[in-house]
């Protein structure tokens, strides 16, 4: 195979295969990109066989033919280039001998013949705006769990319905719920599917480069879901299991609500963090006549207090919340103003914006016992 | 307390004064003597001897089940007027606990009328025999109330410490047992004032962290082991557990089940009257050829629910039984345990509000009518009937076996 393609092309398609790339991995052929010289474009692809990414650059070929290489390296070295046509060429050896003005290069790879093959995306269900997706992904994807242990968690639920698009993430002590209302065309009835955490962070990628009015085609088959966003195609398995019922979750009534502004909500949850139990990052809110109360006694540096003027309604409670849990809303609460709603010290709270009303956007936090 | 058990069962039938008596079961049965009565002990009777053997050394004695409940509720009377005296209590078992009475010279008098005090309002109180032991350690106190026994009080000054420990035989230190006992005793110490002449960088040579901390003990300090802490210090626990063994040997899943599920009701009982949440659930399995297994799961979540554990705990029995075998003991641990702090779960919280206001319903009830008065259904399949030397539960202010394993 031999081409010519822009360097700074390349490397902003191998940029964005660049996270699915798994570091470490016991299969080699996983740490290397595809690329493959098509009619007049270069088709790059990464996979770590749980999610793939597609991508193509425009590239003169003067010979098609195809071979791996290993992404990171060839993605560090090509960045270093300056903006120019770079020439690729690669021998029956696989190694690809890579030129650009006075710089030459031979990078060994692999043959594709032991490279995954990506799945064949179906006709596409419907259109799914590309913003939607973005700020849904952005405001979920904090509350997927880590552990392994809780294996459907370790995702979103993504539901399609004809009257809009949802996606909730729990970690089993929050939940993160955000529904877009639109027309989805092509749906009817409910469409689900468990998107894996990091298949999330690379569709958030792929959704916020093709601009605010980007459409992404959206397909699905048995094992896999579909996102083609522009010429780029992002695959990935679905989470097998049964995600909770997060309905059942979401509390029924608001209780007491406070709004608060936001900046302000952040910055004393942050000093009063300070002084939190390192593990726990308890810190305790106390509705008092007309202010919200913060506090934190956890840790040996000492304690922390400081209270915001607030419309806290008749109810007296203190209940605890992890810190970390109600900056990960504020981080993405892009209203001035918010909500906290209040139970009592065994119930859920809730938080939600303030004057937000292309979507709705709850998330609910268990407390501490503190 | 002098007889402790014995002592409550003869307040509940004064027929049994000045009889042998032996708490703990029945002559023929399988199981251990909890306490003996003096007059048993003369025959050689003493605790933790197999009842069989007990019944061969004194045939006439009156072999008791015992009543747990009643040792309970004796064992609060008395934690109560040890509260009255001083406010580090550190009750060490059910019929034993130190108090330290620091700084109460103005309020109760020198040590040895303080001492009386505390024994004469004992007696009025509850009608039971105690011996004090009073000293500038717990471990003098601790060895001065045996040599009181029965019914007596002693003071050692301070500054006698020594001399008062010096002719004593080396299997009063505690902590000493059987083998440390046979060891010194290969070195030609026999009295505790053979133990202290030592020199203590010998000692530390020969046993390490052990042979310092006998040298401290042999001059009357509180040295090594849980004598390291403080009266009533609020050390958290390591575990809590509850075990039994069978009667007869038995494969019955039925019997099985029903024991496990009331031995997480005992475990769970106790992490809820001391505010704790357990995260390591731990079975313990012995089958009849005394083989040996321990299983222990971690739990996603900290928890005091019976439900939570019993669910565990069957699964690690079914994953680890074979089937067939016959299981001799049966045993149930709570560790990881930690203060009530800890983040609540979102997706059991109804399930769990529930099971909480339920079991704290169920405590009250226990707390009021006995610990039988209400149970899981699943524990009551074969009647267990709670045996006096497996640790009961509601002990005021006993902290769980905190320094055990130290």
């Amino acid at each position: 195979m031999e081409i010519t393609v822009k360097s700074s092309d390349l490397v902003k398609e191998l940029g964005l295969g660049q996270g699915v790339v798994e570091k470490k991995t016991t299969i080699p052929v996983l740490s290397n990109v595809l690329i493959e010289a098509q009619e007049g474009r270069l088709l790059i692809a990464a996979t770590d066989l749980e999610l793939g990414i597609q991508a193509f650059c425009p590239a003169t070929v003067t010979k098609k033919g195809s071979t791996t290489l290993p992404a990171k390296k060839l993605l560090d070295y090509v960045r270093l280039l300056p903006d120019a046509e770079l020439a690729l060429k690669v021998g029956d050896n696989q190694a690809a001998s890579i030129a650009c003005g006075r710089a030459k290069t031979r990078i060994a790879g692999m043959s594709r013949d032991n490279f995954p093959e990506l799945p064949k995306m179906p006709a596409a269900l419907t259109k799914i705006p590309a913003k939607a997706l973005v700020n849904s992904i952005s405001k979920t994807i904090f509350a997927v769990a880590n552990e392994e242990s809780r294996y459907t968690l370790i995702g979103a639920l993504m539901v399609l319905r004809e009257d809009g698009i949802a996606m909730v993430a729990t970690d089993g002590h929050r939940l993160a719920f955000v529904r877009t209302p639109m027309a989805l065309e092509g749906v009817s009835g409910e469409i689900r599917g468990l998107i894996p955490k990091k298949a999330m962070a690379e569709l958030q990628k792929l959704a916020a480069d093709g601009g605010e009015s980007m459409m992404v085609d959206f397909a699905t088959d048995e094992n896999h879901l579909f996102f083609q966003c522009g010429s780029r195609l992002l695959v990935t398995r679905k989470l097998s299991g049964q995600f909770p019922d997060y309905e059942r979750v979401l509390p029924k009534e608001k209780g007491t609500a406070v709004p608060l502004h936001r900046d302000e909500l952040m910055a004393a949850v942050r000093r009063v963090s300070q002084f939190a139990d390192d593990r726990s990052r308890a810190v305790r809110f106390e509705l008092a006549e007309g202010e919200l109360k913060l506090a934190a006694s956890g840790s040996d540096a000492g304690e922390s207090e400081e209270s915001i003027p607030a419309e806290t309604g008749a109810k007296r409670m203190k209940v605890g919340f992890n810190a970390q849990y109600v900056l990960d809303f504020l981080g993405v609460a892009e209203t001035d103003s918010v909500e906290l709603q209040f139970k009592d010290e065994e119930s859920a709270g809730q938080m939600q914006l303030i004057g937000q009303g292309d979507y709705e956007y709850r998330y609910v936090v268990m407390p501490m016992r503190i | 307390m002098d007889a402790f058990f014995v002592s409550v069962e003869e307040l509940e039938d004064p027929s049994l004064k000045g009889k042998p008596v032996v708490v703990g079961g029945q002559a023929h049965e399988r199981g251990v003597v909890s306490a003996a009565s003096y007059a048993a002990r003369r025959y050689g009777v003493h605790s933790a001897m197999p009842l069989r053997e007990a019944y061969r050394l004194c045939p006439t004695a009156i072999f008791l089940d015992g009543h747990p409940h009643r040792y309970r509720e004796y064992s609060k009377k008395v934690h109560a007027i040890l509260r009255d005296f001083s406010p580090a209590v550190e009750q060490v078992s059910i019929d034993e606990a130190f108090l330290d009475l620091t700084g109460a010279e103005r309020l109760l008098g020198p040590p040895l009328a303080a001492a009386h005090a505390l024994h004469e309002r004992v007696r009025r109180e509850t009608g039971l025999p105690c011996s004090i032991g009073a000293g500038s350690s717990r471990l003098v106190a601790k060895i001065g109330s045996g040599l009181a026994k029965p019914n007596g009080v002693l003071w050692i000054q301070p500054g006698l410490e020594a001399s008062f420990l010096a002719p004593l035989d080396i299997k009063k230190i505690p902590g000493v047992g059987k083998v440390m006992q046979q060891k010194l005793r290969d070195c030609g110490v026999h009295r505790i004032g053979q133990l202290a002449g030592l020199d203590e960088g010998f000692l530390a040579q020969r046993w390490g962290k052990l042979g310092r901390a006998l040298a401290g003990k042999a001059r009357g300090e509180d040295a090594g082991g849980w004598f390291d802490g403080e009266i009533g210090g609020r050390d958290l626990p390591k575990s809590i557990s509850h075990e039994t063994t069978f009667s007869i040997d038995t494969n019955d899943r039925a019997l099985i089940d029903a024991t496990l599920a009331k031995l997480v009701q005992l475990v769970a009982r106790r992490l809820r009257e001391h505010g704790l949440w357990t995260r390591t659930v731990q079975l313990k399995l012995r089958y009849d050829d005394f083989s040996t297994y321990t299983r222990a799961h971690t739990l996603e979540e900290a928890t005091q629910l019976d439900n939570v554990l019993l669910q565990t705990v069957r699964r690690l029995f079914l994953e680890n039984w074979k089937v067939p075998r016959k299981v001799r003991l049966l045993g149930v641990q709570a560790g990881s345990l930690s203060n009530p702090e800890g983040q609540l779960g979102l997706l059991d919280s109804e399930q769990r509000r529930k099971w909480g206001s339920a079991l704290a319903a169920a405590d009250a009830l226990r707390d009021r009518f006995g610990e039988t008065a209400v149970g899981l259904a699943a524990a009551m399949r074969h009647g267990r009937r709670e045996r006096v030397h497996e640790n009961p539960a509601g002990l005021p202010g006993k902290e769980p076996s905190s320094r055990k394993q130290q």
